[in-house]
């Protein structure tokens, strides 16, 4: 897509104003379809944690000394204090505010989400920003539009969970450090040292943020370094500096839970993640709950759930710019200084890939429980490089039409035919799988009936709950009880204030004390469905949330309960 | 600042020959193939209402003492829910193998097959919309004489713990309290089962169902001995006899998989004389087993025992069996 050149500023307002557009745009879908997915287990964690967060900025805007003491802070904080506090506080802030004294939501768990889902529409407003200034404004549209229609990253867009606002954060940091190196001044090196101290709030991936960066830095500048530690300068990046100096102190500042005993609950957040349980998941028709873990689960995953058009423009991208950088370096010196990128824009890109995907592939002692959300963080990246592989294409084919009956066409068209032809298909199935998000697979495996009888993994966390609320509402008699498997009780609880639960539907803890019984498919929870055979004295469910057929919750019913 | 025009340079793009200049047309030809395909697939597999509407013709097929199967197996749920308990009884959805049935009727969605129907003998094969039923005869038939996970009560069967040859009777309880243990604890405690006096909860004899290692149902009788080298003896009287006792035994997939529980024991008695023993180590999963009845097959009936012990503080076991 070819664009006439702006000045700088009018041109990065220009840019920002379609990154904004984007970004509002999805922020809309995603608050207009949200109410579609039920409640995953740990965002009925995470509404408790945030309320409870929330609670302490009352008390800290009404006696901010008093908020600061120990006892009041671990009263407030202590709540879910194994994930860092940034992202709950703003799903508590929002909740406060926008729901409880604004009243600009109607679903109270909607409220809690909204703060997730500014963290998804800001990764595509960052995202096209990116690939504007680094590429063109067709690879940063191109890429945005990719991440957005990934099915599985749309379905966590909407989540109070913190895997896309990481994934978010993780690119906004190493987008600053690629700012700063435009020039070593002190505004970006500050911008980024504070994005991390953000990042470090957000989730643990922010650990690997220091590694990928000084890797970057040392392959894209390590003559530079190294020729200043000859002279006695370093000349290491302000921006790491940055990091190193104010990111902690940033991450400090915002979770006061690590105020006090700092250093034991630092150790004892970085050893309840370096020791995480096990949890199950199923690859292959085989559940994997201890280690060793199988080596091809990250590749079959994202080959199974990224749309295999997104995946090939990746491919043709990564290629292109690995085949331009080769030739760069073969090149003759003025050839090498013309078209010199300073800031090792596609190592950084590829560096940020791949220190997602490097967990898994260097040890199989990685938990895979989480599905693909784990490496949530490779995909802005990945999908930077399709916006490439898309220009790559684009201009091939314009260079095929042009002096062809097609010429006449403005190249503009040419662009937005070819944008509809790779965009169709991510958008096609990414609105499909919606409410269903972790059901679905994409062609390539046969979708969600291939990925069935592959035997991959249908859902997790018990969200698919929302997705029978309506068949519970008309089916279930006042005081019965629902046995809700897998479903955190704060999850089930909200689909009641949101009143998407008739509130006099009850949930019940055991099967025996159930009229009415859920299943969520998971492979190793079978014997919960055995225990409602067993139970129950029937194995014909009386209702089924199916995805493109197949089964993915059951209703059972007890017999001789009233069925409404 | 290096902007992307600049960074773009090298996009430059050298005039290339021949069709290799067409590759590039393969790509939005490829988006559009996945979106072709991605209808495709979402409407491969039959949604609930078409398993509803194919029950009419299931079940003009349906034979009694024939077992419904389906292909794939995790399309079974939408059968059950289609068809129910009529043509999917539990105990034939949580059936311990198939070699019991004489006859299968095979619903096959997507081009699959039941792996445990290999072998059998297509009858008849039709075609309806996304399914094809096929029925299939077992090439190696047999008749169960005697189903003991469904003689399971006090008219047939009798319960005892058995401590250094001091028997203590276990009583019949059709109402206990039905309990179920969630995941990773032990499957339900069936409201009717014997229980034995002065003993956990989890020592009694009833009918339940545990996963296997695939995690697919099996339906059988939970037998928890005491532990302590203590017997825990179910004896079911007047058994009509085959040739053989043919059976399975585990402790449930999630409960086992770590390997970690201890192994045990089921000796067969019939009239009194051992026939076999059962010893299932950690790992062996749903297990199947067979001991050839010989002299004992010449009575028409006679009295079964299975007597189950565990070292330490006793196992889960659930066992199921057949004369044949």
């Amino acid at each position: 897509m070819k664009f006439r050149r702006e000045p700088g500023s009018r041109r990065y307002f220009v840019d920002h104003l379609v990154g904004a557009t984007l970004a509002v745009s999805y922020l809309i879908i995603l608050v207009k379809t949200a109410r579609a997915i039920g409640y995953a287990r740990d965002e009925g964690f995470y509404f408790r944690a945030a309320s409870s967060y929330a609670a302490w900025f009352e008390h800290l805007f009404r006696d901010p000394a008093g908020a600061m003491q120990r006892a009041t802070v671990e009263m407030y904080w202590s709540n879910n204090h194994e994930h860092p506090g940034l992202v709950k506080s703003l799903f508590g802030l929002s909740w406060n505010y926008l729901f409880k004294r604004w009243h600009l939501f109607a679903d109270e768990g909607t409220s809690y989400r909204f703060g997730g889902m500014c963290f998804a529409a800001a990764g595509l407003w960052l995202v096209y920003v990116w690939g504007a200034r680094a590429r063109s404004r067709a690879v940063g549209l191109v890429a945005a539009l990719l991440f957005a229609a990934m099915p599985r990253v749309f379905y966590h867009a909407h989540l109070d969970c913190f895997d896309v606002p990481i994934a978010v954060m993780w690119t906004l940091c190493a987008y600053c450090y690629w700012r700063s190196l435009e020039n070593l001044g002190l505004g970006w090196a500050v911008t980024t040292g504070v994005m991390f101290g953000l990042a470090l709030d957000t989730k643990l991936n922010a650990w690997f943020l220091p590694p990928a960066l000084v890797l970057h830095a040392l392959l894209a500048r390590g003559g530079f370094i190294w020729r200043g530690l000859k002279r006695g300068q370093l000349r290491v990046p302000p921006a790491l500096i940055g990091m190193a100096a104010i990111g902690p102190l940033v991450c400090f500042a915002l979770w006061p839970w690590i105020w006090f005993d700092t250093v034991d609950r630092v150790k004892g957040y970085a050893q309840f993640h370096l020791n995480h349980d096990y949890y199950n998941m199923v690859f292959l028709g085989e559940t994997y709950w201890r280690p060793p873990m199988p080596r091809a689960y990250v590749w079959v995953m994202t080959a199974a759930t990224v749309p295999a058009v997104t995946l090939l423009l990746f491919f043709i991208g990564a290629a292109s710019r690995l085949r331009a950088m080769l030739a760069l370096v073969s090149s003759r010196m003025a050839a090498r200084v013309k078209d010199y990128d300073p800031r090792g824009t596609d190592l950084l890109w590829a560096i940020g890939l791949s220190v997602q995907y490097a967990p898994w592939v260097f040890s199989t002692n990685i938990p895979i429980f989480g599905g693909t959300k784990h490496w949530f963080t490779a995909y802005p990246f990945l999908c930077l490089f399709a916006g490439v592989g898309f220009e790559w294409i684009a201009e091939r084919v314009r260079s095929l039409i042009e002096g062809g009956v097609l010429a006449r066409l403005p190249a503009r068209a040419i662009d937005v035919a070819l944008g509809a032809a790779v965009l169709a298909a991510p958008l096609a199935e990414t609105a499909h799988a919606h409410p269903w998000g972790l059901s679905n697979y994409t062609p390539l495996v046969g979708g969600a009936s291939g990925g069935a009888t592959l035997g991959l993994n249908r859902q997790f966390w018990g969200f698919t709950t929302g997705a029978v609320t309506d068949w519970l509402n008309q089916h279930v008699s006042p005081g019965q009880a629902v046995y809700i498997h897998d479903t955190a009780g704060e999850s089930w609880d909200m689909l009641h204030r949101d009143g998407r639960l008739l509130p006099n539907i009850g949930a019940a803890w055991s099967i025996p004390g159930s009229a009415f019984a859920l299943y969520q498919h998971e492979e190793h929870m079978e014997t919960i469905e055995y225990q409602i055979w067993a139970a129950y004295g029937t194995s014909s469910p009386v209702h089924i949330g199916a995805y493109d057929g197949v089964p993915i919750i059951y209703v059972y019913a007890k017999p001789g309960q009233m069925i409404r | 600042m290096t902007d992307g025009p600049a960074l773009a340079r090298e996009h430059s793009l050298p005039q290339r020959a021949g069709r290799a200049r067409y590759l590039a047309l393969l790509v939005p030809l490829f988006g559009l193939v996945e979106l072709v395909a991605h209808f495709y697939f979402a409407q491969r597999a039959p949604k609930s209402e078409e398993w509803t509407a194919a029950r009419p013709l299931i079940a003009s097929w349906y034979k009694a003492g024939a077992v419904v199967v389906i292909a794939p197996y995790w399309a079974e749920p939408m059968a059950r829910l289609a068809f129910g308990d009529e043509l999917m009884p539990m105990r034939d959805v949580a059936r311990p193998d198939v070699t019991r049935y004489p006859e299968a009727l095979e619903i096959s969605i997507l081009g699959r097959r039941a792996p445990e129907l290999e072998g059998w003998k297509v009858g008849r094969e039709e075609r309806k919309g996304k399914f094809t039923l096929r029925a299939l005869e077992n090439p190696s038939p047999i008749n169960v004489t005697y189903d003991f996970t469904d003689h399971v009560g006090p008219s047939t069967a009798a319960v005892r713990i058995e401590k250094r040859s001091t028997p203590v009777d276990c009583a019949f309880n059709p109402s206990a309290t039905l309990e179920s243990g969630g995941l990773g604890g032990t499957p339900v405690y069936p409201s009717a089962r014997f229980q034995c006096p002065g003993e956990a909860a989890h020592v009694f004899v009833g009918v339940t169902i545990i996963d296997d290692e695939k995690s697919h149902p099996r339906r059988c009788i939970w037998s928890h001995p005491p532990g302590n080298d203590a017997e825990l003896v179910t004896r079911f009287r007047d058994v009509p006899l085959g040739s053989k006792i043919h059976g399975h035994a585990g402790l449930g997939w999630l409960i086992e998989r770590d390997r970690t529980v201890p192994p045990f024991t089921i000796t067969v008695l019939v009239a009194e004389h051992e026939v076999g023993r059962v010893v299932h180590l950690p790992g062996d999963f749903w297990k199947p087993f067979e001991f050839s009845l010989a002299g004992a097959a010449l009575r028409p009936t006679a009295d079964v025992e299975f007597r189950v012990s565990a070292a330490g503080g006793g196992t889960h076991v659930c066992f199921e069996a057949d004369s044949r």
